[in-house]
């Protein structure tokens, strides 16, 4: 008996860690497979994404889900994802969704650049869209789609300068990488522009899902007096979201933040209003690409102009009727390219 | 630099850690090495997020997680000490099973939307008279239960292994099982409490992240924290007090180096990321010479092996 009992405690064990060697592999994946719905028109085309943070964590890694279900859902695609996959295995699990016939792979970002490569010089028929890739990226069957990080920098540090009234501002990234510095140079340059006084803290957490850091970062930026806050690090951003509703209080709200990429009003009592990237958008373009077999060589860019970037909704009782209006001018003016400067 | 706004953040960072380095100081003094913590962690802080989010009450999630902790913990146990397989082995197995299975509730039940579950947070109980103390009161004696908990248990713990015979039979257990076969103690049961009160403990420090610490749950909220308790445990000589000291010191770094980033814009920030490890390598070089853990630390214990 006892023996017997061994053995099933055994397997279970052997079978859990098999199960998590594999969880990249979708075939063994419970996840991959449950998020593979049949859509209403068919097209007979599937995409399937390859991530390193959680599609559930409530920032980048759920918006960038959203935006390959939703654009899939328009074309009638077939979606399959996994998601937490360590760096080592993003080239394993790019290859396995190549050899169960997807058409095309989504790589929200622009770590996944070197294993993309590696893996389509084998795969000429399969199309590869990187989100955040680099410009000189693309080649036959690579395509870069390129959200223009200067002006989603441009619009928070816009609105954030004219809603500061200790002339503080708060930054916090996940980690320096290219997108991030634009962000935060944007950021800089569009609130300097609106109000020279401005000073502009910024740190990185180094990682983006501890989400105790961001608090902790937040923290540290409130009592050097910052406040407004805008963040490009995922689950890190809900911690410093907490960290400035926890210092607001129950009282009236003074300090303010900016969300992105999707619009986050209503999620914390702070947010005032977001930068909204519309990734479904730019991914739908490369989609259509794809279908008219035009892939390839190109990086799609999205920018407030072409409607892939967008302000989001305001919280009308924080943000004022006139500094709303005001905050639109400076949007024009980046759409004609006089602002910031 | 706020002084008093430091000392604050470097309490609420080092309890999560100190909670679980406690629960590996517990495991490692009857024998078993479990470096599964980061697992068990996670596994906490799912089930005390989860049953916070339910049923409102973040003491029922810090049960939970300490019940979650529990459970995970036992398939430890039971391939360590009943079936005496490699401790390191089974320790990284839970590393990688326990967290996927927590990511995998998670999606169940909150599916996978762009809105984030928020609980709610344990709120802190001042101590009368205690908390009057100028400056150090409002600091020390105004926190959430939990915190007065860690601290509670480093001196229990401190009075455990030294001056209670309970203590010392427990201890004998991790130094030399055979003899302490000899005299009557059932070394087999007492691995399992150990691993009982491991589970427990480390369950509670993830649920702390969760119900006190920040309000949401995502995957990875543990961030390697049960590896820095790992370390502060060898850091901490096995005793309670050096563990506490090692925690307080990661913790300092740490809330440190965060404040020197948002001082220092154009220093390289990944220079003060730094600091919290450079301390640990520096400190473990310097103290961590001569090997004091517990003698029988790491081996499987077999009852009729000579």
């Amino acid at each position: 008996m006892k023996k017997v009992f061994a053995l099933v405690l055994t397997l279970a064990m052997a079978l859990s860690l098999a199960a998590c060697g594999a969880a990249s592999k979708p075939a063994a994946s419970a996840s991959g497979s449950a998020a593979a719905s049949g859509s209403a028109a068919a097209s007979g085309y599937k995409v399937a994404m390859v991530c390193d943070s959680s599609i559930s964590d409530g920032g980048w890694g759920a918006a960038c889900y959203n935006a390959m279900v939703d654009a899939a859902a328009d074309l009638g695609w077939e979606t399959a994802y996994s998601d937490s996959v360590a760096q080592s295995d993003y080239a394993s699990s790019i290859t396995s969704y190549c050899d169960l016939g997807y058409n095309m792979i989504f790589l929200p970002g622009n770590q996944y650049s070197d294993a993309t490569v590696q893996v389509a010089k084998d795969y000429p028929d399969i199309c590869f869209a990187v989100l955040n890739g680099a410009e000189d990226l693309p080649t036959d069957n690579i395509t870069s789609i390129l959200p223009n990080a200067d002006e989603i920098g441009y619009m928070a540090g816009a609105l954030a300068g004219l809603m500061t009234k200790t002339n503080v501002l708060g930054f916090i990234g996940g980690m320096e990488i290219d997108t991030t510095k634009a962000k935060l140079a944007g950021y800089e340059a569009a609130a300097k522009a609106v109000n020279p006084d401005i000073t502009v803290l910024s740190a990185y957490a180094g990682s983006f899902d501890d989400t105790a850091k961001g608090m902790e970062l937040a923290n540290g930026m409130l009592s050097k007096n910052a406040d407004v806050f805008f963040g490009d690090a995922s689950a890190v951003d809900s911690g410093a979201r907490q960290a400035i509703d926890t210092a607001n209080g129950d009282g009236e709200i003074g300090i303010y933040d900016i969300g992105q990429p999707a619009d986050l009003l209503g999620q914390n009592p702070c947010v005032i209003c977001s930068v909204v990237t519309d990734n479904a958008g730019m991914l739908k373009l490369a989609m259509q690409d794809a279908q008219a077999g035009s892939f390839g060589n190109k990086t799609i860019y999205g920018s407030f102009e072409n409607g892939c970037l967008s302000v989001g909704a305001f919280n009308d009782e924080l943000v004022s009727a006139d500094i709303q209006s005001a905050y639109m001018d400076f949007i024009d003016q980046m759409a004609a390219g006089t602002f910031p400067g | 630099m706020d002084i008093g706004e430091l000392i604050l953040s470097t309490v609420r960072m080092a309890t999560p850690i100190l909670l679980v380095a406690l629960a590996e100081l517990y495991s490692e003094r009857a024998g078993l090495v479990n470096i599964g913590l980061d697992g068990i962690m996670s596994f906490g802080a799912l089930a005390g997020f989860m049953v916070c989010f339910i049923t409102g009450s973040p003491f029922l999630g810090i049960l939970a997680g300490a019940m979650g902790g529990i459970l995970i913990n036992m398939i430890y146990a039971y391939c360590t000490i009943s079936l005496c397989a490699e401790q390191i082995v089974y320790g990284m197995a839970i590393n990688i099973f326990a967290p996927a299975v927590a990511s995998f509730i998670y999606r169940i039940y909150f599916g996978v939307s762009s809105t984030l579950a928020q609980d709610t947070l344990m709120k802190s109980i001042a101590i009368p008279y205690l908390k009057d103390i100028p400056f150090l009161g409002k600091l020390l004696f105004d926190q959430t239960p939990m915190v007065y908990f860690a601290y509670l248990m480093v001196v229990f713990t401190a009075i455990f292994f030294n001056k209670t015979k309970k203590g010392l039979n427990y201890k004998a257990v991790g130094e030399y099982p055979k003899a302490a076969e000899t005299l009557g103690i059932n070394v087999i049961r007492q691995k399992y409490v150990a691993c009982m009160i491991c589970g427990a403990l480390a369950g509670i420090g993830g649920a702390y992240l969760t119900t006190c610490y920040v309000n949401t749950y995502s995957d990875g909220v543990v961030a390697g924290r049960g590896f820095i308790a790992l370390s502060a445990v060898i850091f901490g000589r096995w005793s309670s007090g050096g563990v506490l000291l090692a925690c307080l010191l990661f913790g300092f770094c740490d809330a440190l180096q965060l404040r020197l980033q948002i001082m220092n814009t154009s220093t390289p920030y990944q220079l003060f990321q730094m600091i919290p490890y450079v301390c640990t390598l520096v400190a473990l070089a310097a103290f961590g010479i001569k090997k004091a853990g517990p003698k029988a630390n790491g081996k499987p214990y077999m009852r009729e092996e000579r």
